[in-house]
């Protein structure tokens, strides 16, 4: 339990652009690194924290959950967001005062490619849970391109997701 | 109508929990909705602001919109406040739904379904990042320093601890140079 919260508390600090940009690292720590569970499990606990309702950072509680019961769970949370939320609290008034700062709109440039590319991975690591698949590839494709393109509300592709996989897998 | 702060801690935590109640397939709507338009405690300009910041933040985006917004109000218990009403009926639904999979996850129809889900919501992620690409469309350094992300994370599988300072910092020289 404690290699989980310092674990996840480390990753809380490279998690720019949110919960979808350590996905991989996440994946790669319990699945490749720790055995703690298989990919396709890691994907459905993800698909589990989707369905709930709320951030998507409840993803690492369910983590916790899997390797160390529910107390592992709320660890797991608290470890997650506690570095990011002091970052958070202590930088607020700062980020306000720089507003006009020529640094901080480099800063803001610099990061967009950056997540794009963390997020996508995320993305792609979820979707592929036993490695790349067409089944996969439609179910990814088809919900991203109506996210993308369309303002419906993003439970619709997931309950599409839900039926699609039942008849391909 | 004017914006006005929450009233007390005990509006604030109402407020947040009921932003996370409703919160499913995403909580930024309901967040904006909740603090906006129902309870008018901050303008659509200043949300965005902080939203923002929040964005660009390491963490949960609404999680530390929460902490920011609770220590502008009500300092530290504020920000401790709002962050717990957010999560609070979110976190106990999430422990059902998988104390509930626990039970027939050994049945294949309900691990295909669960699994489509899973594969979906990744789906979501790549149409987000689209999203978030679009200032990037006439920048083909941008398009390739993302491009090389993604290959050395998600093929290369290599650790985001080494990737993050070394992207940052070609980011932070292309941007310079006005590349991105």
């Amino acid at each position: 339990m404690l290699q989980i919260a310092f674990y996840f508390a480390l990753l809380s600090l490279v998690s720019v652009g949110g919960i979808p940009s350590v996905m991989p690292e996440m994946q790669r720590l319990v699945v490749d690194v720790q055995g703690w569970m298989s990919a396709a499990e890691y994907t459905q606990l993800f698909a589990i924290a989707q369905a709930a309702p709320g951030p998507n950072v409840l993803v690492t509680a369910l983590v916790g959950w899997k390797v160390a019961g529910i107390a592992g769970g709320l660890v797991a949370l608290a470890a997650f967001c506690a570095p990011a939320a002091a970052l958070a609290y202590s930088i607020g008034g700062f980020w306000d005062r720089m507003r006009d700062a020529p640094w901080r709109k480099v800063f803001q440039r610099a990061l967009v490619p950056i997540t794009v590319g963390f997020v996508v991975s995320g993305g792609y690591v979820l979707a592929t849970p036993q490695g790349p698949a067409w089944q996969s590839a439609l179910i990814a494709g088809a919900s991203a391109a109506a996210l993308y393109a369309t303002k419906i509300n993003p439970l619709w592709m997931l309950a599409s997701g839900g039926v699609l996989g039942y008849f391909l897998f | 109508m004017e914006f006005a702060p929450p009233k007390s801690l005990l509006d604030l935590y109402l407020g947040f929990l009921s932003i996370g109640a409703r919160s499913f397939g995403g909580v930024l709507p309901w967040a904006h909705r909740v603090m906006v338009e129902e309870k008018r405690w901050v303008a659509p300009a200043d949300f965005a602001e902080v939203l923002a910041l929040c964005q660009f933040l390491p963490g949960p985006n609404v999680g530390n919109v929460s902490v920011v917004l609770g220590r502008r109000w009500f300092g530290p218990l504020g920000a401790f406040v709002a962050f717990t009403g957010l999560m609070a009926l979110p976190l106990v639904w999430v422990f059902g739904l998988a104390l509930l999979y626990a039970d027939y996850s050994s049945m294949p129809a309900v691990k295909a379904v669960v699994t489509g889900v899973g594969i979906a919501g990744g789906g979501l992620f790549i149409g987000t990042a689209l999203k978030l690409a679009r200032p990037l469309a006439r920048k083909p350094w941008g398009v390739a320093l993302a491009v090389a992300c993604f290959g050395i994370i998600a093929l290369g599988r290599v650790s985001l601890f080494a990737v993050l300072p070394a992207a940052a910092l070609i980011g932070w020289l292309a941007a310079r140079k006005d590349l991105v």
